[in-house]
């Protein structure tokens, strides 16, 4: 078994939550102690070992302690019980640019930054270059930072910590800002830095840099230690129990009405709802036939009218719009009340929450009787599945044929 | 463990690695760039710049010897009052101003010492030393007035590093207490303002030493209780030091005074770090 470079022995960190934080003196005195708090445990009795070159993810819901843990290594915070041994340099990424001087130039603020994390000024000037590069910073290095545009910021603050060149490396939620090709550039490099054999622990909630750097997995729930492995398998039970939860509240949010209100000439859309394989649901699994009902309700019959319905993404960006124009026959002409079905054969979402959009249109004004945005959210789970992403797609490998030939050469 | 023994082994690190100054090196290189960020902040963006370390005790020496030497016709010992007052003036702004920004040093960088673990006593010894640079930009005051008064520069001013030294020990260990206190209870911070002010005057800068000594010997119990705090404030021994160098030229005179204030200081260097050290542990979750 190899030596462990982060050990963690039955840690456990305990917050004052004030209730009034006596931080004044008259209040100190009035009340004869420090304020009124509760003792709340952060994080009780963890225990967890990372090997010398291993990466180990710690996710969790806010709150349950992920931070709290990773500061505790990191030495910002000091445990109420329980030990933790680091064996080698360990360097911390809490916040990039943490210290930063406003009105300093960005030149200085390297080397102040690069001295708070412990690199000797000629060192940082030996390599001064390559981090105003990194950060794309040539022309505005010589601009107080607090001119900076919040992107820049963060790039000139990661510039500097991607060179601490640590043994072990930790690094917490850092990379949720930045844009896209920055945060790539970013897990590139943690990747590069995994890659010469350094030691990592990521605390983040986004569970695909996990997966993509991770080995090991540890999912913290209110301070506990839920479950340490391998990272797919901890990611999946972490998934299947945030499901779990999130459906719970999705049932009771499910009876929440909707807009049932009369739109334009009087017409409404009286309900909405989702079935799975066993009749109306909101969770459903991935592949599982799903139907959705709209009922509506107009003073007279109509025509020359058509439904569709969106289906939005967790984030609210739309995958597909299906109308009823689809229908090759009819004019669009519908009775005073009725319901309106559309079945997908099998779901093809993957995990995540997901809503419709629906609405009952005039074609010759393309004005909407009615319409309702972003509403009936359904769950679907693809726990047990391995493929990864937003949707499934038909597909179909084809693997080179291993001859005797090949086999001998 | 079983998913660790399935670990491709890694290749050895290809690339030089980065030096990191070593725990005695590291701070002295941080306590560098602080004090280079506590000195350049003070000054970006005035006008003045660094003559504001020059005009304020030029200012007050002026109100001060106009109040005290003119109208209230105080008798100061030797050449004038000017050289006088601004000798005990200067260290006493170095010593004030040392605690003053001490003891914000660390709430000042919450942001910093939420986020990043360093040593950091760091911030609240760059905060004395800022101080202390300020200070000796500020000797270039007495230079023409030492010029008018005596022939020369003669060797009593080697005593100024350890006067210097004394003052800085007293007001960094004070500083340590008082920013680590600052993190838990903020109104040190307003308690540390007046607290300077007072003691600025049972410290015998814009009056001598001598006329506490003559008006209340045998003057009851009043006069023996100021007396009494003269001689137990520390920083009155650096300052007749101060005067003795640079108003009279000669060695300071109070040696037991002196000795006694550096006793103080190192108490107070001690004190302040044990303090810094056990209050430091809940730093970043109060601050």
């Amino acid at each position: 078994m190899p030596d462990s470079a982060v050990r963690i022995d039955h840690l456990s960190k305990r917050f004052r939550v004030y209730h009034q934080r006596n931080t004044t003196l008259k209040q100190s005195l009035i009340d004869r102690r420090r304020g009124r708090f509760e003792e709340f445990w952060a994080v009780r009795d963890v225990s967890v070992e990372v090997p010398v070159g291993a990466s180990l993810g710690i996710i969790g819901e806010n709150g349950s302690g992920k931070s709290t843990l990773l500061k505790c290594v990191a030495g910002i915070l000091v445990q109420d019980k329980g030990e933790i041994a680091v064996i080698g340099r360990l360097a911390s990424l809490l916040e990039v640019g943490a210290g930063f001087h406003p009105d300093f130039t960005g030149r200085e603020n390297i080397y102040l930054n690069g001295a708070i994390l412990g690199l000797p000024r000629r060192y940082i000037t030996s390599i001064l270059d390559t981090i105003v590069e990194f950060a794309e910073l040539e022309q505005f290095i010589d601009n107080p930072v607090k001119t900076y545009s919040s992107g820049m910021y963060t790039r000139l603050g990661f510039a500097i910590a991607v060179n601490l060149d640590p043994d072990i490396l930790l690094v917490d939620e850092v990379l949720a800002v930045g844009d896209e090709a920055f945060q790539r550039r970013c897990m590139e490099r943690i990747n590069a830095i995994r890659a010469e054999g350094r030691t990592l622990v990521f605390v983040s909630h986004a569970l695909e840099s996990v997966r993509s750097v991770c080995d090991r997995c540890l999912w913290m729930d209110h301070g506990v230690a839920r479950m340490t492995g391998g990272v797919d398998a901890v990611i999946s039970a972490y998934l299947t129990e945030v499901n779990r939860r999130e459906a719970k509240e999705l049932e009771v949010t499910d009876t929440a009405a909707i807009d049932t209100s009369p739109g334009r000439a009087g017409v409404r859309i009286t309900s909405i709802e989702v079935a799975g394989p066993d009749g109306p649901g909101t969770v459903l699994n991935t592949g599982d036939p799903l139907t959705l009902s709209v009922g509506y309700e107009a003073p007279g019959p109509l025509s020359g009218c058509r439904f569709s319905v969106t289906f939005l993404r967790p984030d609210g960006a739309p995958i597909l719009t299906v109308s009823t124009d689809d229908l090759e026959t009819g004019d669009g002409a519908l009775p005073r009340r009725g319901d309106v079905r559309l079945a997908l054969p099998g779901v093809p979402f993957l995990e995540g929450v997901y809503r419709v959009t629906v609405d009952l249109t005039e074609i010759s004004t393309g004005q909407h009787f009615k319409r309702l945005e972003r509403v009936r959210p359904f769950r679907v789970h693809s726990a047990d599945r391995h493929e990864v992403g937003m949707a499934l797609l038909g597909h179909e490998w084809e693997l080179p044929k291993v001859t005797s030939r090949a086999a001998r050469s | 463990m079983a998913s660790t023994e399935l670990l491709p082994e890694r290749s050895l690190p290809q690339r030089p690695r980065a030096p990191h100054a070593g725990p005695i090196a590291g701070r002295v290189e941080l306590l560098l760039e602080l004090v280079r960020r506590d000195v350049k902040s003070r000054y970006r963006g005035s006008v003045l710049g660094v003559a504001w370390t020059l005009l304020n005790p030029l200012i007050f020496m002026l109100v001060y010897s106009l109040v005290f030497g003119k109208f209230l016709r105080v008798q100061y010992p030797g050449h004038s009052a000017t050289v006088f007052i601004l000798s005990g003036l200067l260290a006493w702004t170095f010593f004030s101003q040392a605690l003053i920004m001490a003891t914000s040093s660390i709430v000042a960088n919450a942001a910093l010492v939420r986020k990043v673990a360093f040593p950091w006593a760091m911030l609240s010894v760059s905060s004395v030393i800022a101080a202390l640079v300020n200070y000796v930009i500020s000797l270039v005051l007495l230079v023409p007035f030492m010029l008018l008064s005596h022939k020369g520069v003669g060797p009593p001013l080697l005593a100024v590093p350890v006067l210097v030294g004394i003052t800085f020990a007293l007001s960094l260990g004070l500083g340590l207490m008082l920013a680590a206190g600052n993190v838990y209870l903020r109104d040190l911070q307003y308690l540390v303002n007046l607290g300077t002010l007072i003691w600025f005057y049972v410290t015998p800068i814009i009056y001598p030493f001598s006329l506490v000594q003559s008006k209340f010997s045998g003057h009851g119990f009043e006069g023996q209780a100021a007396q009494a705090v003269l001689y137990l404030n520390p920083m009155t021994w650096v300052v007749l030091g101060f005067q003795d160098v640079f108003v009279f030229d000669r060695w300071p005179q109070h040696w037991h005074g002196l000795g006694y204030s550096l006793v103080a200081s190192l108490i107070s260097i001690w004190l302040g770090l044990r303090v810094f050290r056990r209050l430091r542990r809940r730093f970043a979750e109060e601050v």
